[in-house]
């Protein structure tokens, strides 16, 4: 039985945000807007940076829409030039990626003009681009979303927002799965999971929050992590890879999407995510805070574990 | 002077991250106060508890190490004022996360040892590694580096086909 999700809104929102990407371009407000565009595939689409009033025409909001455009801000995309503001279309989930990259003084928010999207979710990665939007193609991440109106936008199209359906969690469910099996049955788990790995690093790429010059894992005096594909480096990579990310991501699940190999990182994330949110009561992405909760501390931490 | 040594039928590796004020200072005093404990820790010396990164654990156990300790001075003893504290939230972050990946946390041992606790040092390490060699051997990350490329199994019978082709 397929639920469909109601997503006439998107046509509203996408005559929206072509109106005020060309209004913000035509009047010189911002140098660049970064948002979606029709890719070649029918329904699908990509991330398209605009400079030109003209081209306003070629942004889109599709149920397809489904990256995280807060990458192309990082210094990770160094070729993408800054000159004065940029205008970028956020769904709430980037826009937790947005406040996070602002607490650690990667962005600022007054070069920044946010173009919000009200969204009632988006495809999963393993639907066709295009079928249409229903709770068996919905991405996982869009049944746990707490963000679905991004707040503090610059400019929100005014549109109602149909009730969010209650799906079922599909993080939550397979977290509190795997807590209840014991250590070995995860091991193998998690065995099997990393096993698929091929270290083609997309995860990394692709992740708004894996901005270093340098990552440690590239390093080879000392090599902190062994970078053949080999199951060994590649338990390391991923664990490293979910300890770095805990208390920042906000789990726009782009690396679980761009997983060749479908390895389910997020569940990894999410599980960091709830562990510091059960330890410090801290949750990435409402606020912009400028320490994280594990580059802070309080004296009355939790040291049950230690001797 | 010396007990006699027991014989065991397996010596545990205990790799031992401990910071160079506290821990440190305490094993030598335990070893300047002729205390006896197990010779299977190998002390790594950190300038803090601080500085020791989770991949360090990670790396020591896919080495071979079968338990892993990290010991540093006690909260708000700390030489730099507050690297411990820092320590404790990674370090209740990272248990929880190798938990989650199937690592039994009883093979990871945190501690607090003052440069005056040269017994409770002994007793940390004697603990660890009892409860250690009770559990045998690591054999999760020695056999996954044993491990080669993932392919799956070699002796499919498309592949036996296609080699047979050849």
């Amino acid at each position: 039985m397929t639920q469909p999700i109601d997503t006439s809104i998107y046509i509203a929102i996408t005559e929206a945000i072509r109106d005020e990407a060309k209004r913000l371009l035509l009047e010189g407000q911002v140098s660049a807007v970064i948002g979606y565009a029709g890719a070649r595939r029918k329904g699908s689409a990509q991330p398209v940076i605009i400079s030109q009033a003209e081209d306003a025409a070629k942004l889109i909001f599709s149920p397809a829409s489904v990256n995280n455009l807060a990458l192309y801000l990082t210094k990770a995309k160094k070729e993408i030039p800054k000159n004065g503001k940029i205008g970028i279309v956020v769904k709430g989930c980037d826009l937790k990626a947005i406040v996070g990259l602002m607490g650690e003084s990667q962005l600022k928010r007054e070069e920044l003009y946010l173009i919000g999207v009200p969204c009632a979710g988006v495809l999963a990665s393993t639907a066709q681009p295009s079928t249409g939007l229903t709770a068996e193609t919905i991405a996982p991440k869009c049944t746990e979303c707490n963000a679905h109106l991004p707040a503090g936008c610059d400019y929100v199209p005014n549109v109602q927002l149909p009730a969010p359906l209650q799906l079922e969690e599909k993080y939550i469910a397979e977290i509190t799965r795997l807590e209840a099996l014991t250590p070995v049955e995860r091991w193998a788990y998690w065995k099997e999971q990393f096993a698929k790995c091929i270290k083609c690093y997309a995860c990394r790429q692709v992740c708004p929050f894996c901005f270093c010059e340098q990552c440690l894992c590239d390093r080879n005096k000392p090599q902190m992590v062994e970078s053949t594909p080999r199951p060994a480096g590649n338990t390391a990579w991923h664990i490293v890879r979910a300890m770095h990310l805990a208390g920042r991501c906000a789990g726009c699940a782009e690396c679980e999407r761009v997983c060749p190999m479908d390895i389910p990182l997020n569940l990894l994330n999410r599980k960091m995510a709830k562990e510091l949110k059960e330890l410090y009561a801290y949750e990435a992405g409402f606020e912009v805070n400028d320490k994280g909760p594990l580059s802070t501390f309080d004296e009355k931490d939790d040291q049950s574990f230690i001797k | 002077m010396h007990s006699e040594k027991q014989k065991h039928s397996f010596e545990p590796k205990i790799i031992a991250f401990v910071c160079t004020w506290c821990t440190y200072a305490g094993a030598d005093l335990a070893g300047t106060s002729r205390m006896q404990y197990p010779s299977n820790v190998r002390v790594l010396k950190f300038p803090c508890t601080g500085r020791i990164d989770p991949v360090f654990i990670l790396k020591a156990f896919q080495q071979g190490a079968d338990g892993v300790l990290v010991s540093g001075c006690h909260p708000g003893d700390c030489h730099y004022i507050a690297g411990n504290f820092h320590a404790r939230r990674r370090f209740a972050a990272f248990r929880k996360l190798l938990e989650f990946v199937g690592v039994d946390l009883n093979r990871l041992q945190f501690s607090w040892v003052s440069a005056a606790e040269g017994g409770k040092w002994v007793e940390v390490v004697t603990d660890l590694t009892e409860k250690v060699r009770a559990m045998g051997p690591m054999a999760e990350f020695k056999q996954l580096a044993l491990e080669e490329q993932w392919s799956g199994t070699i002796g499919t019978p498309e592949l036996k086909e296609a080699y047979n082709a050849i």
